[in-house]
């Protein structure tokens, strides 16, 4: 028995170093099969998530209110806060109209200017009020105005009324976006609360996931928030959900496709190279070797080239996938274990079937029929 | 000789060609779906980010402040400038006009609403003035003259397909048809097919919209009755505008009037939403267009992100596909080493040889080349219709490149055993391979 599996471990060695160029081809088949197993399962399992992240670029998908303007209950900020989670940011804004120098009524806004900054990627700020100007002219607040209401100010330094509170202001930057905001002017909310009294009338939360998971979230924030209206932006909701799910379809199908030719590509090299060897197969028959042990050499020398194959493919996959993440969409892809099983049993069923067909044509002839030629 | 052997080849070794053929017909097919996918699927995309409503704002130059918070305009209506509504049909005009795909003119005002003496069970308890708003529902423009006249089909509802509407929008230029937003409708509890008296006029309500915003509170009217009701005939206060763009990039952001005449034609003919805008305001000049950043920044990471990750993939295609097919290029070439050293222990030249292999590997990628191509973009157009409802045109650019590829990745993958067993000596490659 030892010395049957000794022998076998020879053959096995000598099968696969003998002719190198044959076993490389089928080896890196094998690797590219793996490879693009790896990579493409990765990418898919994230596409979802990724492509939702994209989408933030959109901002707030959800909106707090109070309803008929009113101010939102103080606890509002925290309960929503603690609601939403980590990943969710929420910017507040209260409004107010006062009035220019001239007697123009003019919007005013106070918000968080930090979390403007990171949810409403698409406001163009020439400069974010911050400490800096602060600390530049101590007794004017730092604002950021709209171009538009920039037309309709006298200058850099300039006063707004409301309800006969003057409130001298200090333009920091200009803020652009094609919309309402453009004709208004922010300040920090906590300036804006001391001075005109009014507390945040709106919250714009952003928060991550799909349509579902966004949701869940509105469903929660109703049921904790009773006195607040609580809508989703559903513009935004809606047609993510849709391009999300085309997007993935079309993935699907062109993973299908990649898989399919890959998979038929790498049958038809093993295949070949395994037909190539009929003479091997037919001399050992010859030499007295059972069907059996001549199918278990065929199949470990498969199974061995599958194996080296997956491991490799793997690590390539992986770094595809990696690769692809940071050049489109700018964050990581990272490797999924629970997909490596997946990929190995892959690459092995092509294996075994590539080299069981030929083994089934090749075990109705006789040797000497073989030997003779085709 | 050389034909014959040719012919020889592929009609004695069928089950080999079959094997590196369909190789290579299914590596072309998915290389050719995928770069016709690639391809056509920022258009796609683009098409349903539309969804998203308008990415471009016309307004009166010389306009007042807007004062505006949460939707609703506090500034009187008379206020201002306005646009003409005569003059929209030149946005129909400007080079990129076949990018647009829709325009909603807007003229908000304030109507007073009260119950009509016919409906007398209805009892309105709205505060006496109500915000409305005056659109364009299914409205027909018509640019050109003649028989050369193209018309389209334009308003807000296509603008914003996330409202939905209870009833029917009212007929074109209908003056005594009304829409309600749900919440101003259930606050009255108005229903479907009420009449009512807006400014001392009769209106029937057609339809109840809700739209998950401050619409939702306003009355909409036909634009011709809104203008009627302030007594600007053709006035327009904002002018909302959806154009297939293509994402902003380094000279997107650029002042094309400062740019040289080259850089700036190639500014000026690309679909960027700021050179969109810059051909409004010339066809409208005491106009100012621009882009609303949000839908035209959020719609241009969408694009590139999505069509990099097509394009990426079909990158990997093609590199996995290549491989694939070279493989077992050389698996096929390496099992007829002996046909090799016999040719050669016969008395063929080394280049007779080559030039039969390599002519066979031609004629095998150019046969499987070209049905892969035929089936690549007949799935490309599958896939299109079935995910986007819109079939990807056969695109005749990708054949010359699918062939080319085919033949230059069959060679390279046979090539290097063909010529590794010419160097050999022919008696030891017979011996071989026994």
């Amino acid at each position: 028995m030892s010395r049957s599996r000794f022998s076998l471990l020879i053959l096995l060695r000598r099968g696969l170093m003998h002719r190198r160029t044959r076993s490389l081809a089928a080896l890196f088949s094998l690797i590219v099969s793996a490879a693009v197993a790896t990579a493409l399962l990765t990418l898919y399992a994230s596409l979802n998530q990724k492509l939702h992240q994209q989408f933030r670029a959109f901002g707030a998908n959800i909106i707090l209110t109070a309803p008929d303007g009113a101010a939102l209950p103080p606890e509002t900020l925290s309960t929503a806060r603690a609601i939403s989670g980590p990943e969710s940011r929420i910017v507040p804004f209260a409004y107010a109209v006062a009035q220019t120098a001239d007697g123009a009524p003019i919007v005013v806004a106070g918000t968080d200017f930090s979390a403007v900054r990171a949810v409403d990627r698409w406001w163009q700020v020439s400069h974010w009020p911050d400490a800096e100007n602060l600390s530049a002219d101590s007794t004017a607040t730092a604002a950021l105005i709209g171009t538009r209401a920039k037309n309709f100010l006298p200058g850099e330094n300039f006063s707004l009324t409301y309800n006969g509170h003057a409130l001298p202001l200090h333009a920091a930057g200009t803020v652009h976006t094609g919309g309402a905001e453009d004709s208004r002017v922010y300040l920090p909310l906590a300036a804006f609360t001391a001075w005109t009294s009014v507390p945040a009338t709106t919250l714009e939360i952003q928060a991550p996931g799909s349509a579902a998971q966004v949701q869940r979230l509105l469903d929660r924030l109703r049921l904790a928030l009773p006195g607040v209206e609580v809508h989703a932006v559903r513009q935004l909701v809606e047609s993510e959900g849709r391009v999300v799910d085309r997007t993935r379809a079309l993935m699907f199908y062109s993973l299908l496709l990649i898989a399919l030719t890959v998979a038929i590509c790498v049958l038809a090299t093993l295949m070949a190279s395994v037909l190539e060897r009929r003479r091997d197969f037919a001399i050992m028959k010859a030499l007295g070797s059972t069907q059996h042990q001549v199918s278990l050499l065929f199949l470990l020398e498969a199974i061995l080239l599958a194996l080296i194959g997956a491991v490799v493919g793997y690590f390539l996959g992986n770094l595809l996938a990696f690769l692809i993440g940071e050049w489109n969409f700018h964050t990581a892809i990272l490797p999924l274990w629970q997909i490596a099983p997946q990929v190995l049993l892959l690459n092995l069923m092509v294996a075994i079937l590539a080299g069981g067909v030929p083994m089934r044509i090749l075990r109705a002839m006789k040797p000497a029929t073989l030997l003779r030629g085709e | 000789m050389f034909f014959r052997l040719l012919m020889e080849s592929f009609l004695r070794q069928r089950r080999r060609k079959l094997l590196a053929g369909l190789a290579i017909l299914l590596g072309t097919t998915a290389v050719t779906a995928m770069l016709a996918i690639g391809a056509s699927v920022g258009d796609a995309i683009n098409r349903e980010l539309s969804s998203y409503g308008a990415n471009l704002v016309v307004t009166p130059k010389a306009d007042t402040l807007d004062v505006e918070m949460g939707g609703v305009s506090i500034r009187p209506a008379t206020a201002g400038n306005y646009l003409h509504e005569a003059d929209l049909t030149k946005l129909k005009g400007i080079f990129w006009r076949n990018n647009i795909t829709d325009i909603s003119p807007e003229l908000p005002l304030d109507v007073t609403l009260a119950t009509s003496t016919q409906t007398t069970a209805r009892t309105v308890s709205t505060p006496a003035l109500v915000p409305a708003l005056g659109l364009w529902f299914r409205h027909t423009l018509r640019y050109g003259a003649g028989s050369s006249a193209e018309t389209y089909t334009m308003g807000a509802p296509a603008m914003h397909p996330w409202w939905k509407l209870r009833g029917n929008w009212p007929t074109n230029d209908a003056t005594n048809e009304a829409v309600l937003g749900s919440t101003l409708a259930a606050q009255d509890h108005l229903a479907l097919g009420d009449l009512l008296l807006i400014n001392g006029a009769q209106i029937r309500i057609t339809g109840i919209v809700s739209a998950g915003d401050a619409t939702d509170r306003m009355v909409l009217l036909p634009l011709a009755l809104a203008q009627q009701i302030i007594g600007y005939p053709g006035a327009v206060r904002r002018v909302y505008v959806s154009a297939l763009t293509k994402p902003e990039d380094a000279l997107a952001r650029r002042n094309p009037d400062s740019l040289p005449p080259k850089l700036r034609d190639r500014w000026y003919c690309s679909p960027y939403a700021n050179s969109i805008a810059y051909q409004i305001q010339e066809a409208l000049p005491y106009a100012h267009a621009e882009q609303i950043r949000r839908v035209a920044q959020g719609e241009g990471t969408i694009l590139q992100r999505i069509s990099g990750l097509m394009w990426l993939v079909a990158l990997a295609a093609l590199l996995s596909a290549a491989f694939a097919v070279a493989a077992s290029m050389t698996t096929a070439i390496l099992e007829r080493q002996q046909e090799i050293g016999l040719m050669r222990a016969l008395g063929a030249s080394r280049a007779a040889v080559a030039n039969l292999f390599f002519a066979e590997t031609t004629l095998l990628a150019l046969l499987s080349g070209t049905l892969g191509y035929l089936l690549g973009s007949l799935l490309a157009n599958r896939i299109g219709q079935q995910i986007f409802q819109s079939a990807i045109p056969f695109n005749p650019v990708l054949l010359p490149a699918a062939l080319g590829l085919a033949v230059f990745v069959s060679l390279a993958g046979g090539a290097p055993s063909v010529i590794r067993t010419l160097r050999m000596d022919p008696a030891v490659v017979l011996r071989e391979d026994t």
